[in-house]
């Protein structure tokens, strides 16, 4: 095998473009996990944001307006879900498995009846309008663009860790979670910071839908997510809620994702296409390893 | 499930399918169809003709197996979402056996094609339930990415080491011998023999889940897993049996698929049948007899849907929808009522002062 085929500044570029999927999926995700609620619909969150991002992109014929609308509808999808665990309790699990399920019926129903189309969204006039591209030339005998959202995601990382770490509100949020009671004794209401967690979640997973389909891809398809929200879900659990971790893990999957994609010519692409899967478990296996043993020794 | 608790329960359900059958109808009406038309062709897609019968039946048998498979698990605590990559193995593995025992007398590659049926299932059910209880990682994550390391695999399998020289197949592995495959019941329709099967493996689960030690010792993990350690139970092992149990479910209806209605092993040979079972099972909140009663009621929504997307063209995504509105309303339930009763008592003082 020959591994420059694998490790080049191709892969490198792919590692970056897939890896954006999950690290905006992962930090919507740690925005509800601070907040003290695993979201688990975060797949279905992707999965409306990438379809409303499609039509709208197509519909208005703009990138700006696809993505503005993909974000109004990540946040009701971030609404919906606060509404139903934060006021009425529902439990996270069933809320966010059902909603997966719920996003896939959904997109797939209105692509089907009201547009006409199955399997994907090929309209027959007009375009769906992509994001821009970075282009950075040959570099290796690879055309190196890298989509607008790259660098943006990694923006959001950045000021991610900053409000989560050195901001009031974060602080708020993260007690919402932890210490519901001292954050009410403060004068602050848990209820409202775990809605603020679940909007912003509901946003950048709006976010990240629409870099699946108009950056990532230009079209809309059918459960078109691949269950990479819940790959988002293991990376928090991996980055332990920390947005730089999350960013780290997240670009972990990217890698192995990108460098399965290279070794196609060598291994069947129906085998490359669980790397990403089996990397993710395995991530979760070595880290409950480690805090295992961790708390083993320090019981010692 | 005291009286009182189980009438609010029902009542609750019965509002939930109506709202959601009405949420439904508005979703046809606001996309320019008449819901009484679609509706209409719902009814007659479940239950017009004798084919149309047997599939709806045959589809309450699938909801009913996969929907107890997912109850047994999570009675137990553990939240099975990897039916689907189960029942995958389990379909490849009894019909590479299904291919290759042929000349073997039926009494025994049967049972032997369902032995590796199930222990495929059980398997590949029991690594989410080991790291589970062992390493305490969330089960939902890991069985939900192994159904896509399930599906990609067997699809390799079929494409690639286990395909078939037959001419005309196109991906699939070799035939199932003739004298392994189930007969249909109604000809033309899927209801075959496999539905005894599913019928006896079905009353099994449900004796074991309400009538015995095992089924309480589970039930009470899953409510309180501290509780059931603390009064001695084997937690860990309870849930481990469980998800064995729902795996192994999963895996002998991955079975019954393909030899009775594909003949082979084909990589589409399931259109998420997993999911479907799972929905009823959460809006029946993991009871056993609710399961089999509702089975009914939601596999012919379920054929129906098919019918009316033929009909009308409605899609028959629509059910889907239907059905996610129901679990959203029953999983809110308990927070609306009381919400309800905390705005009651709110109230009453004050009327009562005026």
């Amino acid at each position: 095998m020959d591994w420059s085929s694998v490790f080049n500044a191709g892969t490198l570029m792919n590692t970056f473009n897939t890896a954006t999927i999950v690290i905006l999926a992962g930090l919507g995700c740690l925005m509800t996990e601070q907040a003290g609620m695993m979201n688990i619909g975060i797949d279905g969150m992707m999965t409306v944001g990438a379809f409303v991002a499609a039509v709208a992109s197509w519909a208005f014929n703009s990138w700006v307006i696809g993505l503005l609308c993909a974000v109004l509808a990540g946040l009701l999808t971030g609404l919906f879900y606060g509404v139903m665990v934060v006021r009425y309790h529902s439990d996270e699990f069933i809320i966010g498995v059902a909603f997966n399920i719920f996003a896939v019926a959904l997109t797939t129903f209105l692509l089907r009846t009201v547009l006409s189309q199955s399997g994907s969204f090929h309209p027959a006039s007009g375009t769906v309008q992509n994001l821009p591209y970075l282009s950075f030339g040959k570099i290796g005998g690879s055309d190196i663009n890298i989509s607008l959202m790259v660098p943006l995601s990694w923006l959001l990382v950045v000021i991610a860790q900053v409000f989560i770490y050195k901001t009031p509100a974060g602080f708020w949020l993260h007690a919402s979670g932890e210490h519901p009671e001292s954050l009410r004794s403060v004068g602050r209401n848990p209820e409202k910071m775990k809605y603020i967690g679940s909007v912003i979640c509901g946003v950048l997973c709006g976010l990240s839908g629409a870099y699946l389909s108009i950056g990532y891809l230009s079209t809309f398809t059918e459960g078109m997510s691949a269950e990479r929200g819940y790959v988002a879900v293991a990376c928090v659990i991996f980055g332990r809620s920390n947005p730089v971790r999350v960013f780290l893990a997240a670009l972990l999957f990217g890698f192995i994702d990108a460098a399965g994609m290279r070794m196609q010519g060598v291994i069947p692409p129906t085998l490359t296409a669980t790397f990403p899967y089996v990397g993710t478990i395995l991530m979760m296996v070595l880290l409950a390893l480690r805090n295992q043993a961790k708390k083993r020794g320090k019981r010692v | 499930m005291k009286s009182k608790e189980r009438q609010q329960y029902l009542l609750s359900l019965a509002i939930s399918v109506i709202l959601a059958l009405m949420v439904g109808a508005l979703i046809m009406l606001a996309t320019g169809h008449n819901p009484l038309e679609g509706y209409g062709a719902l009814v007659k897609g479940a239950f017009g003709t004798r084919r149309a019968w047997g599939n709806t039946l045959y589809k309450s048998f699938q909801l009913c197996i996969t929907g107890l498979a997912t109850a047994i698990a999570s009675s137990a605590g553990i939240f099975n979402v990897g039916g689907e990559g189960q029942m995958y193995l389990g379909a490849l593995a009894s019909c590479y056996l299904g291919a290759r025992l042929t000349g073997v007398s039926p009494w025994l590659a049967l049972p032997v094609c369902f032995l590796a049926a199930i222990l495929s299932g059980a398997v590949y059910a029991w690594i989410p339930a080991v790291l589970k209880v062992k390493l305490k990682i969330n089960e939902v994550i890991t069985t939900i990415l192994m159904n896509s390391i399930a599906i990609y695999f067997c699809s390799y399998m079929a494409n690639g080491p286990l395909k078939t020289m037959e001419r005309g197949v196109n991906t699939g592995t070799d035939a199932i011998d003739k004298l392994f495959r189930f007969n249909r019941l109604i000809p033309g329709s899927n209801l075959s023999e496999t539905v005894f099967w599913i019928a006896g493996i079905s009353l099994l689960v449900w004796y074991l889940m309400s009538a015995t030690t095992t089924g309480y010792e589970m039930r009470l993990t899953g409510q309180n897993e501290r509780f059931a350690r603390f009064v001695g139970l084997k937690a860990d092992r309870l849930g481990i049996a469980g998800m064995l149990i729902s795996g192994a479910m999963c895996g002998a209806l991955g079975m019954f698929e393909c030899f009775a209605l594909q003949n082979r092993f084909k990589p589409d040979f399931s259109s998420e049948f997993y999911f479907d079972g799972m929905l009823v099972a959460m809006i029946m909140r993991y009871k056993p007899f609710g399961i089999i009663l509702m089975s009914f009621f939601f596999g012919a929504l379920k054929m129906g849907a098919t019918g009316m997307q033929s009909q009308t063209g409605i899609s028959s995504e629509l059910i889907l929808i239907v059905q996610s509105i129901i679990i959203f309303f029953m999983a809110a339930e308990q927070g609306v009522v009381a919400r309800l009763q905390l705005r009651k008592t709110r109230r009453e003082p004050i009327s009562k002062g005026g």
